[in-house]
């Protein structure tokens, strides 16, 4: 495995950054079956502000390559995914305050529970709500069970994008409780949620950036 | 999609830059994503804040002037600005008296607006927040709470706006807002879907000849798809749905036939007509009357009709002055 300075969590980062731009019109169309059409949109605005961002970065610790990340939500995007995303950047920020690498499955554990746990405290969702977190707290929760496991980093992050798919998925059979699309009930049944399935794109991106085969 | 645009991701900067050079002598930018009245904030009066996403004009950057609201953050294409805006604009509009907000309820609003609220209040301003519900289609009349806000927030922002210009203190203002958000009540209907531009496509598809009653301003489906039928039954549905949601018998009431953004004049007063027949017939008598475009979603077509239960303070704040950049009422 590639030794994770501040400079490879940047080059991540952008790598999502990009997934989620190449797939605005993906989530978008998701979003539009129940919601305003629009996620993709927010996703990509708050995205490429980041990815200009971290352009700028010289040899960055991992904390300010997240915390980069974090800023460009909060100054760009706004909606629900904006405040959700800006403060699980942040969270995941501090996660990792003080490292100079990111080289452990519990580093990223840390991470990914970081990021789970402050969007459930922003947004104030629960699993099986039809949100970002039926993605987010299974990888988390994956990830933290490989840590523990003393699985290496790519097995645990390969782990975490599954559980988060399984998510996404599961959000077919799922009522929306929060958001726009919450005022539809049995209407969204059916529906995959598109929250969550970008959130399965920044989880899959970080999985395959990090793998062996990308060195 | 055919738009009078550039890059769509710089469409909402271009649009404010435009928008504040136009009504320069009566607003002013406060942040990159924030204007205020020109002469806010004013010392000693409650700041009134109010906003949401762009791509509802005049709804709510242009609420925003002397008895109306004091300032306004802008979000992007109908999504909900981010914190940092809401911020600018609650300082903007800090008298020192406290400073109500009132947006429509909708999560991503809730989210940003409480998290401006508390860095607000860490800094010594006081918030209260009163949410738009007005949409009966949103929610059973058991969950009104839950209800979205669509074009009644302009009666509810007139009646909130002028209550503050009457240098009423904090709890008062507080009150009327709520007063009035709980008096007004509103349905709509869409006959074409609208484009986010850095979107692309369409919000939703629908037939040539179908209508979607109930709508969401942003383009989230309503209650029920159905065939496009003559205006006065359209009407009738909406009106009923009104009048059996709160007990307007024997009532004063404010009426605002408000157009979606392509739906044209004229048929609005065709609207405006047929509102009038129903309320005559229960003996419901029209005080105050608002007929055009208050609160569009870009180049939608279809209208919405809201009714405000008016009791004498609704009905005097309703009636006093106002002039913002795209409002005037002497």
């Amino acid at each position: 495995m590639k030794n994770i300075d501040g400079n490879t969590v940047s080059a991540v980062l952008s790598n999502v950054a990009n997934a989620i731009e190449a797939n605005k019109d993906y989530l978008c169309t998701l979003d539009s079956e129940v919601g305003d059409g629009d996620h993709g949109v927010s996703m990509t605005i708050g995205m490429r502000t980041a990815r200009r961002a971290l352009a700028t970065l010289e040899n960055p610790s991992p904390e300010i390559a997240f915390r980069t990340v974090a800023e460009a939500f909060a100054d760009e995007v706004g909606a629900a995914s904006g405040a959700l995303y800006e403060g699980a950047f942040a969270a995941a920020a501090r996660a990792v305050a003080g490292k100079a690498t990111l080289n452990t499955t519990a580093d990223w554990a840390a991470i990914y529970e970081a990021i789970a746990r402050e969007m459930q405290a922003i947004g104030k969702a629960e699993l099986n709500d039809k949100t970002l977190l039926d993605a987010w707290l299974p990888a988390a929760q994956a990830l933290r069970t490989a840590a523990d496991e003393g699985a290496p980093l790519d097995e645990g992050l390969r782990r975490a994008t599954a559980a988060a798919w399984a998510g996404v998925e599961n959000t077919r059979h799922l009522i929306p409780k929060r958001g726009r699309a919450s005022r539809l009930g049995e209407r969204a049944r059916g529906y995959q949620d598109a929250g969550a399935t970008s959130a399965w794109l920044i989880i899959k991106t970080i999985e395959q950036s990090l793998a062996p085969a990308a060195e | 999609m055919k738009k009078l645009i550039n890059d769509p991701f710089d469409f909402v900067e271009e649009m404010l830059e435009g928008f504040c050079a136009a009504h320069d002598d009566l607003i002013k930018r406060v942040g990159r994503r924030a204007i205020a009245r020109i002469d806010a904030p004013i010392p000693g009066k409650v700041g009134v804040v109010v906003g949401g996403g762009s791509g509802h004009l005049p709804l709510y950057t242009a609420y925003v002037g002397k008895g109306g609201a004091d300032a306004a953050p802008a979000g992007n294409i109908f999504a909900s600005p981010p914190a940092k805006p809401i911020l600018e604009a609650t300082r903007a509009a800090n008298g020192g008296a406290g400073v109500v907000y009132f947006y429509g309820n909708y999560a991503g609003d809730v989210l940003n607006f409480d998290r401006a609220a508390a860095m607000a209040e860490a800094e010594g301003i006081r918030v209260a927040t009163v949410l738009g519900t007005d949409d009966v289609a949103s929610a059973p009349p058991s969950e009104a709470h839950n209800r979205r806000g669509i074009a009644g927030a302009f009666l509810v922002v007139k009646v909130i706006g002028a209550k503050a210009e009457t240098m009423a203190d904090f709890d008062a203002v507080v009150a009327t807002a709520r007063k009035a958000n709980a008096n007004t009540r509103t349905m709509g209907v869409a006959l074409t879907a609208c484009t986010v531009p850095a979107n692309g496509k369409p919000t939703f598809t629908i037939a040539d000849d179908e209508m979607e009653v109930g709508l969401g301003v942003h383009g989230e489906p309503g209650v029920r798809r159905t065939k496009v039928v003559p205006v006065d039954t359209i009407v009738d549905e909406l009106v009923e749905t009104i009048l059996g949601d709160l007990d307007y018998t024997g009532s004063d009431v404010a009426v605002l036939v408000n157009g979606l953004g392509a739906t044209p004049y004229e048929e609005l007063y065709v609207i405006y007509r047929r509102v009038k027949q129903i309320l005559d017939a229960r003996r419901i008598t029209i005080r105050r009357k608002y007929v055009g475009e208050y609160a569009t979603s870009l180049e939608m077509a279809g209208a919405s009709v809201s009714l405000m239960r008016l009791d004498a303070e609704l009905h005097d704040l309703l009636a006093m002055p106002i002039h913002t950049p795209m409002i005037r009422q002497f």
